[in-house]
């Protein structure tokens, strides 16, 4: 390519900048860093190029790069991304997934229940978690966890989550503690790069993408609920789960958090959550708050109910009941 | 003269003030937009059919309760066609039976462990001694196999209520949709009706390594 050329695009590109009204920094340097990827792919051309994976690959991860944050994105952003997903994971991984950018379900807020009274300690529920959302396998990423509690112990923080022996023991009481979507949730306000927030059916998500790593979700959340991948995750190829959400399951990276999301691509399509859905026990109650005829409405009317920290004002939306 | 108010007079004076302004911040607060306000607004029922359509209807093959719940009728999973020997009444026809073991081939497997050590039930607590097909109430009236909560409701009539509402028990698959939950038997062995002890399906870890 002829450096010349590329000094014209890059002054074009510049002055078309400061032409247009609504072109901001973010515009600016896509359009530079463009012009600096021509110069780049020219020089890797002349080396053979083999490194980086295919061209087609490198084409991707470089839409990929700057694509926009989630919810900025229109509709046809969207499913472009998660095309773009879906190649790039058989292109580098060899699994068909199918990605999906389902909407929230209008007038619906998803509440759940635990009951301490019936939880077991079976685990159940995690196992169905970290296969359902594809935890990395390496760092044995969990969720859930489940304390196991003294009679008269009212916080998880003195519980044991350790336990494992044949459950239940005589005298003790299990209480599962995950990410509770709080309507007012302390990690939603510590991002500083907005790559967390609350969608409108009150699952609390990430934008893996967007995250920059940061951690200062995991300090605010109080209740332990998110995790942060150390490593690069391993997932093996035939226990993945194919159906995959955008905000969901879908393939994480090193340096991204991460948590439980209702099992966001279950439930927009009115599953129960992997969780819930495994439970042998019954001891998990989901549904929607607004529906007065929900089993959790039920449960908040007629069962003695309580939140954990609820004093914080973090409002979460995971009670725990009992008989 | 000029008569000095005393100072303690002068806070008494302002603490008015202080003291309804906390009143209404914390009426405020009370009645804010938290998420419990939020669901107790919301009356009007939720119309699954029309939002979500990727909900089987009946993902299971199922019979209705003849209860209601507060959205109207229900389902809950088929039982007969579970029972391995079922009809009962195969083997259980008033004629002698010829098979040496017949009892303990047939149903050896059963551990009776229902009710206090003290006053343990009997096969014909619950089955029907002339109709073997079916159950049979304190009361003498004959149940389906398939609606056996109608059966153990005679006792255990707060789990009944319960899962009825929707607090025990649990619904299959769908959050969404018909409502179809799972039977008493769908977890209890009717037999043994306790969870038994067993090893955790998984293992967590310790959070950190000083832990």
């Amino acid at each position: 390519m002829d450096p010349r050329k590329n000094k014209i695009d890059q002054n074009s590109e510049e002055k078309d900048c400061r032409q247009s009204q609504g072109c901001d920094r973010r515009a600016f340097l896509k359009g530079a860093a463009r012009v600096a990827a021509f110069g780049g792919a020219a020089m890797l051309a002349g080396c053979g190029g083999g490194m980086l994976g295919s061209k087609e690959e490198l084409s991707l991860r470089w839409k990929e790069y700057f694509k926009k944050n989630y919810r900025l994105m229109t509709q046809e952003e969207k499913d472009e991304t998660v095309r773009r997903l879906e190649r790039l994971a058989k292109i580098s991984n060899n699994v068909n997934v199918q990605i999906s950018s389902a909407a929230p379900i209008e007038g619906v807020l998803y509440g759940y229940a635990f009951s301490v009274t019936r939880c077991k300690g079976y685990m159940e529920c995690v196992a169905a978690c970290v296969k359902e959302n594809n935890l990395d396998r390496k760092s044995s990423m969990q969720y859930i966890r489940i304390f196991e509690m003294e009679h008269g112990q009212m916080s998880p923080e003195v519980g044991n989550a350790k336990f494992y022996h044949p459950v239940p023991v005589d005298d003790h009481f299990y209480m599962g503690v995950q990410c509770n979507h709080c309507q007012n949730a302390p990690c939603v306000k510590a991002c500083p790069v907005k790559a967390t927030w609350q969608e409108p059916d009150g699952i609390v998500v990430v934008d893996y993408d967007w995250c920059i790593g940061c951690r200062y979700c995991i300090a605010a959340c109080p209740y332990y609920g998110r995790r942060f991948n150390w490593n690069e995750p391993v997932v093996p190829r035939d226990e993945m789960t194919k159906k995959q959400h955008y905000l969901g399951n879908r393939l994480r990276h090193r340096g991204k958090t991460e948590k439980c999301t209702f099992c966001i691509q279950r439930t927009r399509a009115g599953r129960l959550p992997a969780c819930a859905e495994a439970c042998p026990t019954g001891a998990r109650v989901f549904g929607n708050l607004l529906d007065p005829d929900s089993e959790i409405r039920f449960v908040l009317k007629n069962k003695k109910v309580f939140r954990w920290k609820e004093d914080l004002g973090t409002d979460p939306k995971f009670w725990y009941f009992m008989d | 003269m000029v008569i000095k108010t005393p100072i303690s007079k002068i806070f008494l004076r302002g603490i008015w003030p202080a003291l309804l302004m906390i009143f209404v911040a914390g009426a405020a607060y009370s009645a804010g937009d938290g998420v419990v306000q939020t669901y107790k607004n919301a009356t009007a029922p939720f119309d699954d059919e029309k939002q979500v359509d990727a909900v089987l209807s009946l993902p299971v093959s199922t019979v209705q309760v003849t209860e209601i719940y507060p959205g109207g009728i229900f389902w809950t999973e088929s039982r007969k066609d579970k029972i391995q020997r079922f009809k009962c009444s195969e083997c259980h026809n008033n004629k002698p039976v010829r098979v040496a073991r017949a009892a303990e081939i047939a149903h050896g497997e059963i551990l009776l462990a229902h009710g206090s050590e003290a006053r343990p039930l009997s096969c014909f607590s619950c089955h029907n001694k002339e109709e073997r097909d079916f159950l049979e109430t304190e009361d003498g009236m004959q149940v389906d196999m398939d609606h056996t909560y109608q059966l153990c409701g005679q006792c255990h009539f707060r789990q009944k209520k319960d899962w009825v509402g929707g607090a025990h028990g649990k619904r299959i698959s769908y959050w969404a949709g018909q409502r179809v939950v799972k039977n008493c038997t769908g977890c209890h062995n009717p037999h043994s009706p306790r969870f038994e002890k067993r090893w955790p399906a998984i293992y967590s870890p310790p959070l950190s390594k000083n832990e």
